[in-house]
This record gives structure tokens, C-alpha cells and sequence, in this order.
């Protein structure tokens, strides 16, 4: 294991970059529609009863990733077999997260680019970032959050100036009840942002104070779920909810809409830098998850022998995993969805949590 | 280095008998005899003369001492390195004239001897060749007497040196004149003068095997980091090379890191500066024959930081510092976004400028990137021309540019009168960086930028960046982390960073860097209204 530190406050930076990633540009939740803010705010709610859940188990076992308490929990065969699922699981979301922004690149500004030299270049900033380690990761994210937060504020500023806000596309509220909410929070939105902090679990023994993992990470989380809840509200009142719903990218439609004063307009290069930071970090952390958890159980005394070999290999995957982006966006709302973040999100997080709970039960009076 | 090897065989030879230390550097001080003084005045003088390979400028003169003539004595200098007028008047001259007492032990002798050179400063006594050489090369005088087996240097520096003038580099419109010279004590006397404590530390080593440079280290002990000192002098002891002319050559033998494009250590020619630094616990390096002293460790926003931003007002200072930020901002990206928008993103130019541009083009030959790189590169080379050449020929090379480069080129159809203005504006903002250092980094990065958006568009610049900026974050500078208080994020520091609060609420040094002495001022020196009351009366009446 690295033996490098990150404080509390780079843990928030991270969090929040992480949960922004890409579900500030892809259309999150829009099957609710109007509602879309508050399915997102619903889904926060649970994210964070799931997160508290994570942060129990990491409390049962400070100082040791998932990967290494896992076998502890339920025992050595099953436990290494469920800690190789869930690198496994992070790699694979790691390649997923990277073809999804290749295909915003795509779509958006590159339609003649291939598919794989845009790829490759994220996937060789990231082999490098990871390559110098959390703490240097920790610290480009303080940077990129100042710089993500100042043009969140510009791009505020000129949405609201150009006037094309209107707020009664918001309206009729809870058109068709609270079921489509629930079924967008239980179908779309929990797991992806707010499920996915189970990746943080991998990260949660690099805090120089593990007591305040709690409050960086809850703060981190209300904040990107209120900040995500916005940016689709907005969406939606400026596009309206049939084009939020039809759009690939919510976001660059309401940015193209801005005109101020005449030339202040295209301002296609902020959503680029969103995209891209934000891509940035998911895809790191995820991918830094996946090769500390592999280094750890394999016993591989440097992870950092891992990143080249590893990289390649999301890299390959991210190309190879789904002919088209229909069928990628196929995947990941149908197959990724139910068989992959449901039960590694929140099904065996829980059981591990009920399980290491009896077990701490039976075993203190032994003490 | 067989040719040296053999050199040395052949001296080995001449100075046969003499024994030498068998090291790898060639032309070492250790090639002087290791024996002890001879007790003779002529074997003493002999060895001197051989060892210097009869050099015309160590100057030898015999005489005898006292009135009664009696004593055989030599003073050997170095002709341009002492002050002559104070060999002759205070040490020759005493000698000359006293009388001298012929029945002293050896010891009593000497002990005349010095009481009699009174009037000269910092006598020793040397009976080592390698010491007496090293003395005898900085500037002091020694005398040898017949029947003495030591000698006695004093300390009689001299010599021309560059007078104190105004610093060439770094140039303010408010603040002291002076700048440092190449004299090293000149230099920590400056420092001196302006921090008067005793806990301003000084140590002195020599580096370089062959030149047996003076280098300083100093700084304000109980402010610095024990930690940082104890680095910088390990780093320095390290240093095994045959000659240090500049304080780049120690600049680059001690940087964290030497695979990067930015500057680890902060250079200065000004002693204002220097002094701030060590009053926030960074550690100086000076060193013997230039005016750069290092200050180390550094951090990436010291490189944004002109030292007049302490002594003009605190808005203007942050505004200043802000527009620095834009300006390497743009000395980074200007050609490379002109490439990436007109070869990849029209659609985010706005429809006049595009048109404009396009039109302009239209006569150009070239593809954007080329006509960018060749505008890049004749700039830079019509910069190094201008640096170097004599003053005559410079105003030739003015004008071949601004013709040439500015109209000329765009009449002739080869660049786009939009290429020279992003040409213009890109050197204009490199040469307006306040640190030369930081600027030079930004020229190299530049041209990686242009590849990339050449390639990639604004992916590829933006990619660019986010490369080089994980890379600013994994520097450290004698393990303070580079982008501190940024990265890591010290709210308790960002009072001087981008921005600069009131001088009165700088309350705290840089956490990294000096650990133990935070507090630097009290905490109510806000400028005070005068008190109501007083005002009040004085509506009244």
C-alpha cells in the first residue's frame, strides 16, 4: 500500500470532483423529466444512508481497503473472490467511464477523430496521474475545483443574464406522481453518482484523520447532489423536459443557448474543460481503486508496476466493450445497472456490514 | 581523460619526492604537497614557486626583518587578489622598521610578530600547504621567516571588484537601488545590514575541487525549518564537481527534481528580496563570483510574485498578481488556442471574427500550425539575437523584425496579420512575467501546446495542461510541496498568493516552510480612525 496521506479537506475535493465527474454532462435522471431535480436530491438522501454503510465498515476495519477486509468479513476463499469482483468492477467502470467520454468528445467535437487515439490520450494522462500517486492526485483536484467552480459561477452568471431561464418549465410538478421519481431514483440515479462512493471505500485508509471520514464525505456528498440537482433543474428550465430528455449532452445545449451582448456566445470551450477535468478524476479514482485493490491482494509490493499494464488494458476495454454507443448506453442502463451496481453497491455492502456486525457481537464478550 | 591522467604522471614526476593523494579529479588541491613546512625560508620558497608553475602573478618578496637585518622573511600574495597599499603600509612597513629582538624562542617570535601586524586584520596561523594555498588564493598574505616551520597569513583582500549597482534583472520602480555584486561578502553584508540579529546564520564552505569556491548558506535561525537547513546543507555536501562558476551549476546539483521545465529554487540579484525570504524561513545560498543568490525551497507562486507588490498598496499588488496569472496563462496557450480555432473549432469563434480571420487566411499558403510555428520560431530566434548581440548591431535587428516579421511577411502572403498579432501579444506577455525563470519554462511549454492542438484541438491543449499540472503538483522543492498553499490548499496562507491582503493582516509565515515560528506580527495593527470623541469636539467648535 502507498503510504502517502491525503487530508480531510482533499478527500471533500475529490469526492465532490468525483460525484460531478461525468453526471454533470450526461443527461442524469431524465426519464423523471421535470422532476429530474428531485429524483437527484431522492437519490442523494439514499446515497447517503449507503454511504454511512461504507463508512461503518471502514470503521470495523480502519487502515485496510475493501479488498483486504473482505476476506476477513466472510472468510478467505469467498472473501478473495468477491475483493477480485470488485477490482474487477472498478476497472471495468474505469473503462466505462473512459468510453463514454470518448463519445462525448466524438459527438461533439471530433466526429472524425477515432474512437481510440481519444481515448488513448485520456488514458495516458491518467496512467500518469495515478502513477505519481493519490496525494498529487488530491492536489491537481484542489486546483481543478477552483478553476470548476469559478466557471460554474461565469456560466451561472450568463445563463441567468441571457434570460433564457424559464422556470415554468419546471412545471406541473409530480405531473405522474411520485412513481416515475422512485423508479428513476431506483433504476438510474442512486447508483450512478451517488452508489458509486463504494470506490471511496478503497480510498478511506489514506486519510491522515480517519475520524472526520464521515463529515467530509457527507459534506461532499450534499454538495455535489445539491449542485447536480441545479444544473439539471436549470436544464430543464431552459431546454425544456422533452429536449433534456431526448439530448445526449443536457448541459452543452443549455451552454450553446448562452448570448450575451452579442459576442459572448459558443461557449462550448467551458463545458470542454467540465467534460474533461471531470472525466479526469471518475476515471482516475476508479482506476487508482482497481490496481491499489489489485496490488494489495495479489501482494505486489509497488502498485505502480500495475499502472502500465492495467492501463493498457482499460484502455482496450473501453474500445472494445460495446460496438456502438447506443449499445454502450444499452449496457449501461440495462446490464451494468441491475447485475452489477445493485448487488456490488448495495447488496453486498450491506450483508458485509450485517455479517461483520454479528461477528463483532459474538466476538467481544470473547474479549 | 587519459590526456589529464597523463598530465598528472608527468607533474607526479616534476614534483618527485612530493607526495600525492591518488583521487579522481584531476588538477585537485590534493596535488599540493602533503608534507609539512620545511623549517627553511629557500625550501618553503622553492615548494611555493612549483607549485604555482612560477606564476607571474603570486609575487615573491624577500627581506629581512627588523632594523638589525638579521632575519631572513619572505611575504608571498597574489598581485590583483590583495589590497597593496595595505601589504606595504601595515604589515611590510612595521616589519621593516621595528627592532627585533634576536634571542625569542620560535613561539615568542611569532608571538612579536603578530602584535607588530596589529593594525592588519584576521592573522593565522598555517602550517598546512593545502591551507596555506587556499588563504593564499583568497586574498591574504603569507609570511614565511627562516627557521619557522609555519607560516603566517593576513587577511589583506583586495583587489577590483564590480561596484554596488542597481540589478539588471530584476528591475522595481519602488524599492532599493542596490543589487548584488560578485563579491560574497559584499552580498551577506547587504543582508546584514538589513536583518541586524544575531540569529542571522551564516556558513561558509568550499565547493568545487579545482576552484575552491566560497559558498554560503544563511538564514534566521528559529524561523527557519531546522529540517529544510539541515537538507540544504546535505544536498551541499554532496556536491562533488571541479568547479563552480555560477550559482546555477549548485542550483541544478541540489534541485528535487532535474527532469522538469520549472524552476525548483528562486534566484535573485536583489537583497530586498533575499531578506523577505529569510524572514519567512527560506534558506539563501550565496556563492562566490556571482550576484544570483539562490533561495530555496521555492514555490511555483513566488515565480508570480514581484517584490514591489509589498511596498505598493495591497489592491493594486492583487489586482498586479492576477493579471500575471492571465498573462503566463496566455504566454502559454495564445498560439496554441489560434491554432486549435481556426483548424478544429470554428463554431466557437464568433461568426464575424471567423470571417475575418478566414479571409485573411485565405492568401495564406500554409495550414494554421505551420504558420504558427514559423512566426514562433523566428520570434525566438530574433530574442536570442537580441540578447546577445552588441548594442551597435541591435537596433539593425529592431528594425529587420518589426519590418520583416511584422508587415512584411504578412504583405508577402506568408502569415495572417492575425498570426502576428497572436505572435506579438504571446511575446509581449513572456517578457512581462516577472520571473525570468518561469517565463523561459512557459517558452518550451508553448511549443508542446501547439503540437497538441495541431493535433487534438482544444482536447489536446486542454490535455496539455491537465498533464503539466499534475506534473507542478508531484514537484517539490526541498520537500515543500511546489504548489503550496494552493495545492495543498492552506487557507491560513492564501493571504500571499494570488492574492495580498493588508500588511497588517499578514499574521502568519508560509506553514511548510517555516514550522515552529508562525507568528510574525501582532494582530491589531489595523490602521486606526482617529478616536470619535476628538472628532466630535472638533465639529463643535
Amino acid at each position: 500500500m502507498e503510504s502517502s496521506k491525503i487530508n480531510v479537506r482533499q478527500l471533500f475535493v475529490l469526492i465532490v470532483l468525483f460525484e460531478h465527474g461525468s453526471a454533470v454532462v450526461i443527461p442524469l435522471g431524465v426519464s423523471a423529466k421535470q422532476d429530474v431535480w428531485i429524483s437527484i436530491l431522492l437519490s442523494l438522501a439514499i446515497g447517503l444512508l449507503l454511504f454511512f454503510v461504507y463508512r461503518r465498515l471502514f470503521e470495523y476495519y480502519p487502515d485496510q481497503p475493501l479488498t483486504a477486509y473482505l476476506p476477513q468479513i466472510v472468510g478467505a476463499p469467498l472473501g478473495k473472490l468477491l475483493a477480485i469482483v470488485y477490482i474487477t468492477y472498478f476497472l471495468y467502470i474505469a473503462a466505462r467511464v473512459l468510453r463514454d467520454f470518448g463519445e462525448l468528445l466524438l459527438t461533439f467535437a471530433y466526429p472524425e477523430t477515432p474512437l481510440f487515439v481519444l481515448n488513448a490520450i485520456m488514458a495516458v494522462t491518467v496512467m500518469y496521474g495515478v502513477y505519481k500517486g493519490i496525494e498529487v492526485l488530491a492536489r491537481t483536484g484542489e486546483l481543478f475545483l477552483i478553476v470548476l467552480y469559478f466557471l460554474a459561477i461565469i456560466g451561472f452568471v450568463l445563463v441567468f443574464v441571457s434570460g433564457i431561464v424559464d422556470v415554468t418549465q419546471l412545471q406541473p410538478m409530480l405531473e405522474e406522481g411520485w412513481r416515475r421519481v422512485w423508479k428513476t431514483v431506483f433504476t438510474e440515479t442512486l447508483y450512478v453518482p451517488f452508489g458509486e462512493m463504494i470506490v471511496f471505500t478503497m480510498l478511506f485508509p489514506y486519510i491522515n484523520t480517519p475520524t472526520k471520514v464521515g463529515r467530509a464525505g457527507v459534506v461532499g456528498m450534499v454538495l455535489s447532489g445539491i449542485n447536480l440537482a441545479l444544473i439539471m433543474a436549470i436544464n430543464v428550465a431552459i431546454l425544456g423536459p422533452d429536449t433534456v430528455s431526448r439530448s445526449s449532452f443536457p448541459l452543452l445545449d443549455t451552454i450553446r443557448r448562452v448570448q450575451v451582448a452579442d459576442f459572448l456566445e459558443r461557449l462550448d470551450v467551458f463545458f470542454m474543460i467540465t467534460l474533461i477535468t471531470g472525466g479526469f478524476f471518475k476515471i482516475s479514482i476508479f482506476f487508482y481503486a482497481g490496481i491499489v485493490g489489485a496490488a494489495n491482494l495479489f501482494g505486489i509490493s509497488s502498485y505502480r508496476r500495475l499502472v502500465y499494464p492495467l492501463g493498457l488494458l482499460i484502455l482496450i476495454l473501453s474500445v472494445v466493450i460495446a460496438s456502438n454507443y447506443a449499445e454502450h448506453i444499452q449496457e449501461g442502463l440495462k446490464i451494468v445497472t441491475f447485475y452489477l451496481h445493485v448487488p456490488l453497491q448495495v447488496i453486498i455492502p450491506v450483508l458485509l456490514l450485517i455479517i461483520a456486525a454479528i461477528r463483532r457481537r459474538f466476538n467481544q464478550p470473547a474479549k | 581523460m587519459l590526456f589529464q591522467w597523463g598530465m598528472r604522471r608527468q607533474k607526479k614526476q616534476m614534483n618527485d619526492g612530493v607526495q600525492q593523494e591518488g583521487d579522481d579529479h584531476s588538477g585537485e588541491v590534493a596535488d599540493v604537497p602533503q608534507e609539512p613546512m620545511s623549517a627553511e625560508l629557500a625550501v618553503n620558497i622553492d615548494i611555493i614557486r612549483r607549485a604555482t608553475g612560477e606564476s607571474d602573478d603570486v609575487v615573491i618578496r624577500r627581506f629581512s626583518l627588523g632594523q638589525e637585518k638579521q632575519m631572513k622573511a619572505a611575504v608571498v600574495f597574489v598581485d590583483g587578489l590583495v589590497d597593496e597599499k595595505n601589504v606595504y603600509e601595515f604589515l611590510l612597513t612595521p616589519l621593516l622598521t621595528a627592532s627585533f629582538p634576536l634571542a625569542l624562542e620560535e613561539k615568542e617570535r611569532l608571538q612579536w610578530i603578530e602584535q607588530k601586524l596589529a593594525a592588519v586584520g584576521g592573522v593565522k596561523h598555517v602550517a598546512d600547504w593545502k591551507l596555506l594555498f587556499c588563504e593564499l588564493f583568497s586574498g591574504a598574505t603569507v609570511m614565511m621567516i627562516d627557521g619557522t616551520s609555519f607560516a603566517i597569513c593576513a587577511s589583506t583582500k583586495g583587489g577590483q571588484y564590480r561596484s554596488i549597482e542597481e540589478p539588471q534583472t530584476q528591475i522595481a520602480v519602488r524599492g532599493p537601488r542596490e543589487g548584488f555584486t560578485e563579491s560574497l561578502r559584499t552580498n551577506t553584508a547587504m543582508i546584514r545590514r538589513r536583518i541586524k540579529n544575531p540569529n542571522l546564520w551564516l556558513e561558509t564552505m568550499q565547493i568545487g575541487t579545482v576552484t575552491q569556491t566560497d559558498v554560503a548558506i544563511m538564514y534566521v535561525k528559529g524561523i527557519a525549518n531546522d529540517e529544510i537547513i539541515e537538507e540544504v546543507k546535505k544536498r551541499l555536501r554532496r556536491i562533488d564537481i571541479d568547479g563552480v562558476l555560477e550559482s546555477g551549476y549548485i542550483e541544478q546539483l541540489i534541485e528535487d527534481q532535474t527532469f522538469t521545465p520549472f524552476p525548483t529554487t528562486y534566484h535573485t540579484e536583489r537583497p530586498d528580496i533575499v531578506a523577505a525570504n529569510l524572514l519567512e524561513g527560506r534558506v539563501a545560498i550565496f556563492v562566490e563570483g556571482t550576484p544570483f543568490v539562490l533561495v530555496a525551497p521555492a514555490l511555483f507562486i513566488q515565480f508570480f510574485q514581484a517584490v514591489e507588490d509589498y511596498y505598493a498598496r495591497f489592491d493594486i499588488a492583487t489586482a498586479l498578481r492576477f493579471l500575471r496569472v492571465l498573462i503566463f496563462f496566455i504566454s502559454l496557450v495564445a498560439p496554441a488556442a489560434y491554432i486549435a480555432g481556426t483548424m478544429f473549432h470554428q463554431e466557437m469563434i464568433p461568426t464575424l471574427l471567423v470571417i475575418a480571420i478566414a479571409a485573411q487566411r485565405e492568401a495564406v499558403p500554409f495550414p494554421a500550425f505551420v504558420e504558427a510555428l514559423i512566426m514562433e520560431v523566428t520570434f525566438e530566434i530574433l530574442r536570442e539575437a537580441g540578447i546577445r548581440l552588441p548594442r551597435a548591431v541591435g537596433q539593425a535587428v529592431s528594425i529587420v523584425g518589426a519590418l520583416v516579421i511584422g508587415q512584411a511577411a504578412v504583405e508577402a502572403g506568408l502569415v495572417s496579420s492575425a498570426m502576428v498579432i497572436v505572435v506579438s501579444i504571446t511575446a509581449i506577455a513572456s517578457f512581462a512575467t516577472p520571473s525570468f525563470a518561469i517565463a523561459i519554462s512557459a517558452r518550451l511549454i508553448r511549443f508542446a501546446l501547439m503540437f497538441l492542438a495541431a493535433m487534438f484541438g482544444f482536447y489536446g491543449i486542454m490535455m496539455g495542461l491537465l498533464v503539466m499540472t499534475i506534473h507542478l503538483c508531484s514537484l517539490r522543492s526541498f520537500g515543500v510541496p511546489y504548489m503550496s498553499p494552493l495545492a495543498p490548499f492552506m487557507p491560513s496562507n492564501m493571504g500571499d498568493t494570488l492574492f495580498r491582503l493588508p500588511t497588517w493582516m499578514f499574521r502568519e509565515r508560509p506553514r511548510l516552510i517555516s514550522q515552529k515560528n508562525i507568528v510574525r506580527q501582532s494582530g491589531d495593527q489595523k490602521p486606526q480612525q482617529p478616536t470619535p470623541s476628538r472628532q466630535g469636539k472638533g465639529d463643535e467648535s
